[in-house]
């Protein structure tokens, strides 16, 4: 679905080498967590793959079509959600989901069946018609997503996707993650959320200073999952033993300063019964995600569980 | 809010605001010094053609007409009424509009000290606006009019008492146009309306009173005034209060009015300003921090479209988009729709001063140069917007990168659209100075070859210069933008488009006018006789149709690769 091989980019009157060498490859129906500090690159490697900016190395493919040699094609099954969801403005809501779907060539039928979804989906109807320079952060980044699906991209791209929602809307977009992902299309995200990360990707990669020095699976493998914390921090070259015990443990009653010992509760526990959707940060199980997004009327929910193809081979001339 | 106020805070706030309109001048490149070297001394010269019509009017008025009182009314309603609308921009820009409100209410400083700090700001703008229109108004009035060295020092103190009222005018008057601006805020056709009758408007006085100069400094021993138009003059300065009052102060006593009468007046004028000073003190003193706080919760009020889904072509949905964004921005329909609009008004007026300065000076034949210098002008100056079709795009350029349509596609909309207008334009102002000039009435000053061919050459140099201004922003564009993603200030682009398109004007215009007179000769062999404007046009358009080609060249070849390199 992606293949980047050995990408180099280096910004014009720089001397840094901002991503250098990363290869990775993206398999259908997974999803894949971009993981890395402020400034290792993940923000310049989803530009250079989106086609935002060029690159001085390597290639990259989308669905078999190199985004340098036939860009139109490449983008054609891509969907992009910055992560400053910035828009036009001056449009409402309907005409940018509207210029972006004429952009992708999405049918009249096909656009208003998939917009209203969305807004059921994310709860935006009511500013629709409205124009998005009245728009909060988080229903920038709503409009965002939607314009983003409104052709229903094979490759689905999000940089920081969480950043400004609210969680039941953070909640939608990971169910629909999930969705979209079944349907045997892929998710690639960048975020600093490892909880979520750990949660919802089949796969993580973590680059640091422009290298990628990690690509592991999660999804089946709950030794990866237990240690994606520990093995973040000391790959990234962050990792002090006291520092990290102390990132570990700072969720326990005698670490929180801010509280008496006595009123803090012990985290909830993946079995407790889940209530409410600003809860799932840090403790809820996936399946609780599930459960929250099957209770939506509207949600037309797939498997989250759903394994990307374990066998893939980069796909077949016919595929590609 | 507190009521205490820190003079410590007023300071700070006061140099950030100085700071915030002038920089720092700390770290300024060469380059940078130079640009505000160029733009300093267009300043002056801009400033130094104003005296200079000021020096003829008072010319035209005290010498000629002998009716220096009346001219001394006109010149304080025009100050006075200049200053007070200079003002009430200033205050609803610095104190209700500016996008500082927001932070500066972040910082534990009062309403009343942002207040103080930015009225300060407002009020030495204010006087420094006073002093450069009321200084040369009084002085070439005291020069033209032989006034007595007493004369200078009551224009001292007409000038202090003059400084406080348009900006105590100013202050009572920015709430109703705040709240009018409002009103009128979504209604984007109805503003476009009313800026293109504004800009006709002013364009019209402006030329009227330039043309009066003109004709006077070519023919001083012309009659100026007729009988009636003098009456109207007197008319107008015996009943234009309180104006009349300045001029009844700075120059009543000698010219036949009473010392009574200059007491009275400078006691109306001292009364009047107080009461509106107090006025205007407690109107703004008691509103303001709440008016900064609507503005700051209704900045983002915007309007609501209910249209159905609809699928249209690639090419004309970016058409769509590049289109609404422009008209549904005040500053871009300013710049841009209602110039293209108010062109042909605009050229009309031009041509038909220079055509009669011309006639008189040289001869009928510079009429058809000087139409195509003035079509060409007037259309560098709406082409020049699109030498900010890129850098507009903001922070949503990343848009431009990641759709699946070819750059090329994406710069020819937009082409399209400037061209679309700028030809527009263009056959408007060529049917307007058809009308005027070609007709049997107007004695035939534009031949149909003539107004053909103008029209193609300024046709193609517009298409040009369109090409070469979007290519120009391919090249460097600027993504300083603010608020909803509009454009902080002209680029440099918009410059360097604007004195392009100048340089050929003045190029092609001059070539057609003096080859009217001189024939062309290359070696021995004359390429254009006296008289044969088939050839001028022919050259003309040959060259039009080369520069044409290399700006469509220019904008198109390497494009992709050009663009692909644009990093926001």
């Amino acid at each position: 679905m992606l293949k980047v091989t050995n990408l180099k980019k280096v910004y014009p009157k720089s001397d840094r080498v901002a991503v250098d060498d990363i290869s990775f490859e993206l398999r259908p129906g997974e999803i894949f967590g971009f993981l890395g500090q402020n400034g290792a690159g993940k923000s310049t490697t989803i530009k250079c793959l989106t086609g935002i900016l060029p690159f001085d190395g390597g290639s990259i493919e989308v669905c078999g079509y190199d985004i340098q040699k036939e860009p139109i094609k490449a983008k054609m099954n891509m969907g992009y959600v910055p992560d400053n969801h910035s828009v036009y403005e001056k449009l409402t809501g309907r005409e940018y989901v509207n210029y972006v779907a004429d952009l992708y060539r999405v049918s009249k039928q096909d656009r208003t069946e998939r917009l209203e979804r969305y807004l059921d989906l994310f709860k935006l109807r009511f500013a629709i018609d409205k124009q998005i320079k009245a728009y909060s952060h988080g229903m920038k980044q709503k409009i965002c997503i939607i314009a983003a699906l409104i052709h229903e991209p094979r490759l689905w791209v999000l940089d920081e996707p969480m950043m400004g929602l609210d969680p039941q809307s953070t909640a939608e977009i990971i169910a629909y993650m999930r969705e979209h992902c079944a349907k045997g299309n892929t998710v690639f995200f960048s975020s600093h959320n490892l909880d979520l990360v750990k949660r919802l990707c089949h796969r993580v990669a973590i680059i640091n200073d422009g290298h990628l020095i990690d690509c592991f699976d999660l999804a089946g493998n709950e030794e990866n999952k237990a240690n994606l914390e520990e093995r973040f921090f000391k790959i990234t070259g962050t990792y002090e033993k006291r520092l990290f015990e102390d990132y570990v443990a700072q969720e326990q009653a005698e670490m929180r300063p801010d509280m008496p010992v006595e009123s803090v509760e012990e985290p909830v526990k993946q079995s407790d019964t889940y209530t409410d959707a600003n809860d799932y940060y840090g403790y809820a199980a996936p399946e609780q995600f599930d459960t929250y997004a099957g209770n939506n009327e509207n949600y037309d929910y797939a498997a989250p569980e759903q394994p990307y193809d374990q066998n893939y081979d980069g796909g077949t001339e016919d595929e590609q | 809010m507190n009521d205490k106020i820190s003079w410590l805070s007023v300071k700070s706030l006061l140099r950030l605001e100085m700071r915030a309109r002038f920089g720092s001048g700390v770290d300024m490149t060469p380059k940078a010094k130079v640009g505000k070297a160029l733009s300093m001394l267009f300043t002056l010269a801009i400033y130094a053609i104003l005296v200079t019509g000021i020096y003829y009017l008072a010319e035209m008025f005290v010498r000629r007409s002998h009716m220096p009182f009346e001219f001394l009314v006109m010149a304080m309603t025009f100050t006075v009424c200049v200053t007070t609308l200079v003002a009430i921009g200033n205050v609803v820009k610095n104190l209700y509009l500016s996008g500082d409100n927001e932070l500066l209410l972040r910082f534990p400083v009062s309403g009343k000290e942002i207040l103080l700090s930015k009225s300060l700001y407002c009020m030495v703008h204010n006087i420094v606006i006073n002093l450069l229109i009321l200084i040369p108004v009084c002085v070439i009035y005291g020069v033209v009019s032989s006034a007595p060295v007493g004369y200078y020092f009551v224009m001292l103190a007409v000038m202090v008492l003059a400084a406080p009222l348009p900006y105590a005018i100013a202050n009572l008057l920015a709430i109703p146009v705040m709240m009018l601006m409002n009103l009128v805020k979504n209604q984007f056709l109805l503003v476009l309306i009313l800026l293109i009758a504004a800009i006709c408007a002013g364009f019209i006085l402006y030329m009227t009173a330039l043309s009066g100069v003109l004709e006077y400094m070519r023919d001083e021993s012309a009659s100026l005034f007729s009988p009636t138009v003098m009456e109207k003059f007197r008319n107008f300065a015996g009943a234009a209060y309180p104006f009349k009052w300045y001029a009844l102060l700075l120059g009543g006593w000698f010219s036949g009015y009473s010392s009574l009468d200059a007491g009275l007046s400078f006691l109306y004028l001292f009364l009047i300003t107080a009461a509106l000073s107090v006025a205007a003190y407690f109107v703004t003193t008691r509103n303001y921090y709440k008016i900064i706080l609507v503005g700051v919760e209704t900045e983002k009020v915007s309007f609501q479209k209910k249209i159905p889904n609809i699928k249209r072509s690639v090419f004309g949905t970016l058409l769509n988009r590049e289109f609404f964004l422009i008209l549904r921005s005040f500053n871009y329909s300013f710049q841009y729709l209602a110039m293209a609009v108010a062109a042909p008004v605009m050229v009309y007026y031009c041509n038909d001063l220079a055509a009669t300065m011309g006639q008189n000076t040289v001869g009928a034949a510079i009429v058809p140069g000087l139409t195509l210098l003035v079509i060409i002008i007037f259309s560098a100056i709406i082409v020049s917007f699109a030498s900010t079709s890129i850098s507009r795009e903001g922070n949503a350029f990343y848009h431009t990168k990641i759709i699946p349509v070819s750059y090329s596609t994406q710069i020819l909309a937009k082409l399209v659209l400037y061209g679309a207008v700028g030809t527009a334009s263009v056959v408007l102002s060529t049917i307007v100075v058809a009308a005027a000039f070609g007709t049997d009435a107007a004695g035939n000053l534009l031949t149909d070859l003539d107004i053909g061919c103008i029209f193609i050459i300024s046709e193609m140099i517009t298409l040009a210069l369109t090409c070469l201004a979007i290519a120009s922003d391919v090249k460097s564009p600027t993504f300083n933008v603010v608020g909803d993603g509009e454009m902080v200030s002209a680029s440099k682009n918009m410059i360097i488009s604007l004195i392009v398109g100048i340089l050929v004007a003045a190029v092609f215009g001059m070539f057609t006018m003096v080859f009217s007179f001189v024939p062309l000769q290359v070696g021995s062999t004359v390429v254009i006789p006296i008289g044969e404007s088939n050839n001028i046009y022919a050259i003309l358009c040959g060259v039009s149709a080369v520069i044409l080609a290399a700006s469509v060249a220019a904008l198109f070849v390497n494009l992709d690769k050009r663009y692909q390199k644009i990093a926001p």
